[in-house]
C-alpha cells in the first residue's frame, strides 16, 4: 500500500504547477479533496483538508484529527495539523494555503503565532467563488503575540532553544538503564527545547517510539490566547501520521519532559490521551530545569 | 470594598441610567473597567471583562479565569463567562456587547454558538471608537452551526431538555465515601438537569457537574459544545462560572477550597467522556473535593 504524501518537495510541485500552467497558489485548492481522504474524524466525519505553500515552493498538507473518548479540546485541526508539517519540515514561514472549509475562529487565531500572519493568503474552496484573501481579512483586529511578548522574541517556526537540561534525579525514581528509554529520552528533550511556550514559559517536549523502532516527536506549541494551544503528544501524532504511521498501537513507547515547577503541566493531560489512543502504551515522565545539577 | 458582581438587575440598571443620563450602552464601558478586577489571572496578569445587555434589560458580567498548574484548555475567557452566566439565568438574547480588548478567535467562534450572532453589536472598549461594530465583522466567512446542523435544532441559550435520565448503577464512586449522602443525592439531580440542558449537539454528549461549597449552596453548569469543536466549554467549567458568579454577597469572592463536593453527570456511551478531564481538573483546583460520577441514558433507549 503506497504511503500517503503529507509533503510534495519544490521541485516536484514546480513540475506539477508547470504542466498544469499554474502558479504555485493556483495549484494548491487541486490538491485538496485527496487529502481530504488523509484526514482522521471519526467523531464528525468532517474532512477537513489545509494545502500549504512554504516560501521555498514546497507544498505540505495538513488535516483534521479526532480523538473519541476525550473532551474535544484534544483535537487536531488541518490548519494546526499543516503548521505542525512545516515545523517538521524546518520550514520558517507559511505563504498561502487552500482549505476545503473557512477556518474556524479557534484557527484563525492559532495561526497569529506566526510572523507576517496577516499576509498570509486563504483561498476556501467550499466558497461558491473561491478567491485568495489575507488572513488579515478572516481575523481583523487581532490578538496576537504582539499583544503580549516583546518585539525581539522568536515565533512560531523560527530558531530557538530553551536551554533546558534534565534534571539528574530521575522524576520518577527508575532505575535507567533501558537504551531505547534514553533515546527517547533525549528527543523529547530535543522537542522541549524548541518548544514554543512563551506565554507560560513552559515549554514541553513528547517522544513516541512506534513497533518498528522509529521515534517522533513533538514539541508543546502555545498560543497568546491559551485555549488554541497545541499538546505535545498531539504534535507527536501529527509527526506519526505525517511520517506514514499507520494505527495508533503501533505506538509503544513514550516520553514527556517538563519543566520542573512548570505553571502548565501536561502530565495528566498527555497520559489520558495516550491511554486512548494506545492503552497498553505507558508514559514515562521526566523533568527538566535550567540548572542540571538540582 | 464592593462585593463582586455578576448580574445588574433589569430595574437597577434603568435607575442608574436615569441618574446619570446615560443609556444602558453608554454606560458599558464603565461597567467594563469596574469588572475587570474580578478576573481571576494568575499566569497572564491580564485582566479581561466582557459585559452583555440582555433582551430583558438586565446586565452580565463576565471575565477571565485561568487555573495555573493545568494545560490552558482549562482557562475560562471573559465571553465564554459572560455567556454561561447568560444561559444560567435563562437570558435568551444577548442585544449588546462590550469587551475590554477585542476577543481573540477562539471566543469569536464561540459566539458563533448563539442563533443571529452575526448581528451581535460588539463594543471594544480600549479602542479609540466608541461605536458598536457587528460580530460578523469580526469573523467573515464564518464556520458555526448553520455548516453543520438542521436549521430547526435549538441553539445556545435558546430551551432545550435532552430527555436524559440517571441510571441505577453507580458509576464511580470515591474512595472516602462510605455510604449514600443526602448532599450527593442532591448533586445528582442538579447535575442531571444541566446535563438536560447542556447544549452538545455535535458529539450528542451533554453532561452537567454540580458543585456544592461548605455553606450547602449548589451550583450547577452544563458542558456547551462549540462547532469548531476546540472552544467547547467543560462542565466543570460552566459550573465554576456559577459559583463565581452566584457565591453568596457579604462572603466576598469565592474561593476553590470552599468546594467539598462535586458530581458529573454524563451520558453511558458517550463519544466525548469528561470524566477523567473532570477529576484531573478538580484535584488541581481543590484537592479535597469528593468527586462521583453518575451515567445516564436518553429516555428513548430507557422505552426501547
Amino acid at each position: 500500500m503506497d504511503r500517503p504524501v503529507f509533503t510534495i518537495s519544490p521541485t516536484e510541485a514546480k513540475s506539477m504547477a508547470e504542466s498544469s500552467s499554474l502558479t504555485l497558489p493556483q495549484l494548491l485548492p487541486s490538491l485538496v479533496t485527496s487529502a481530504q481522504s488523509l484526514a482522521r474524524p471519526p467523531i464528525s466525519n468532517f474532512r477537513v483538508a489545509a494545502v500549504g505553500l512554504s516560501q521555498s515552493g514546497r507544498i505540505l498538507i495538513g488535516v483534521n484529527i479526532e480523538f473519541p473518548g476525550l473532551p474535544l479540546h484534544h483535537s487536531i485541526h488541518a490548519e494546526q495539523f499543516l503548521l505542525t508539517n512545516l515545523f517538521l519540515n524546518n520550514e520558517t514561514n507559511l505563504h498561502s494555503f487552500a482549505v476545503s472549509a473557512a477556518p474556524c475562529g479557534h484557527c484563525r487565531q492559532f495561526l497569529q503565532e506566526l510572523r507576517g500572519a496577516s499576509d498570509i493568503q486563504i483561498i476556501v474552496t467550499s466558497e461558491s467563488d473561491p478567491k485568495f484573501t489575507s488572513l488579515s481579512q478572516f481575523l481583523p483586529y487581532r490578538f496576537g503575540p504582539h499583544d503580549l511578548l516583546p518585539e525581539n522574541a522568536p515565533l512560531l517556526l523560527e530558531p530557538r532553544n530553551n536551554g533546558l537540561k534534565l534534571k539528574k534525579k530521575l522524576a520518577n525514581g527508575v532505575c535507567n538503564g533501558n537504551t531505547v528509554n534514553e533515546k527517547l529520552k533525549i528527543a523529547a528533550l530535543e522537542a522541549l527545547n524548541k518548544s514554543h511556550a512563551p506565554y507560560s514559559d513552559s515549554p514541553s517536549g513528547v517522544a513516541i517510539l512506534d513497533c518498528n523502532g522509529k521515534i517522533y516527536k513533538g514539541c508543546y506549541v502555545e498560543s497568546a490566547a491559551f485555549n488554541p494551544s497545541l499538546g505535545p503528544l498531539q504534535v507527536a501524532v501529527v509527526a506519526f501520521i505525517a511520517g506514514g504511521g499507520g494505527e495508533y498501537d503501533e505506538i509503544v513507547g513514550a516520553v514527556l519532559v517538563e519543566k520542573d515547577g512548570a505553571v502548565v503541566k501536561q502530565e495528566g493531560t498527555v497520559k489520558l490521551l495516550l491511554e486512548a489512543i494506545s492503552p497498553k502504551c505507558e508514559l514515562q515522565t521526566f523533568l527538566c530545569s535550567y540548572d542540571q545539577l538540582n | 470594598m464592593a462585593e463582586p458582581r455578576f448580574i445588574i438587575e433589569a430595574s437597577e440598571a434603568k435607575s442608574i441610567s436615569q441618574s446619570t443620563g446615560l443609556t444602558l450602552t453608554q454606560l458599558l464601558p464603565n461597567i467594563v473597567k469596574s469588572a475587570q478586577p474580578l478576573a481571576r489571572v494568575p499566569i497572564s496578569k491580564f485582566h479581561v471583562a466582557a459585559v452583555g445587555v440582555g433582551i430583558s434589560g438586565r446586565i452580565f458580567i463576565g471575565v477571565n479565569v485561568e487555573f495555573p498548574n493545568l494545560p490552558f484548555h482549562h482557562t475560562i475567557h471573559a465571553e465564554q463567562f459572560l455567556l454561561t452566566n447568560l444561559s444560567q439565568n435563562k437570558e435568551t438574547q444577548l442585544q449588546y456587547l462590550a469587551v475590554s480588548a477585542a476577543p481573540c478567535g477562539h471566543c469569536r467562534q464561540f459566539l458563533q454558538e448563539i442563533r443571529g450572532a452575526s448581528d451581535i453589536p460588539l463594543l471594544i472598549t480600549n479602542s479609540d471608537s466608541s461605536d458598536f461594530t457587528s460580530l460578523s465583522q469580526f469573523l467573515s466567512h464564518p464556520f458555526g452551526p448553520h455548516d453543520l446542523l438542521p436549521k430547526h435544532v435549538p441553539l445556545f441559550l435558546e430551551p432545550r431538555h435532552n430527555d436524559l435520565s440517571l441510571l441505577d448503577l453507580e458509576a464511580s464512586i470515591d474512595d472516602s465515601i462510605a455510604g449514600s449522602n443526602g448532599y450527593t443525592n442532591q448533586l445528582k439531580v442538579a447535575a442531571l438537569e444541566a446535563a438536560n440542558e447542556s447544549h452538545a449537539p455535535y458529539s450528542e454528549s451533554p453532561s452537567g457537574v454540580a458543585l456544592l461549597d461548605s455553606s450547602g449552596n449548589v451550583y450547577k453548569g452544563s458542558y456547551m459544545e462549540s462547532a469548531a469543536y476546540n472552544p467547547s466549554l467543560g462542565p466543570v467549567q460552566a459550573a465554576i462560572v456559577a459559583f463565581i458568579a452566584g457565591f453568596g454577597a457579604g462572603d466576598g469572592a469565592a474561593e476553590y477550597g470552599e468546594l467539598v463536593e462535586a458530581v458529573l453527570v454524563e451520558k453511558e456511551d458517550a463519544v466525548v467522556k469528561q470524566e477523567s478531564t473532570a477529576r484531573l481538573f478538580l484535584s488541581s483546583i481543590s484537592p479535597h473535593c469528593r468527586f462521583n460520577v453518575f451515567l445516564c441514558t436518553s429516555n428513548n433507549k430507557i422505552k426501547n
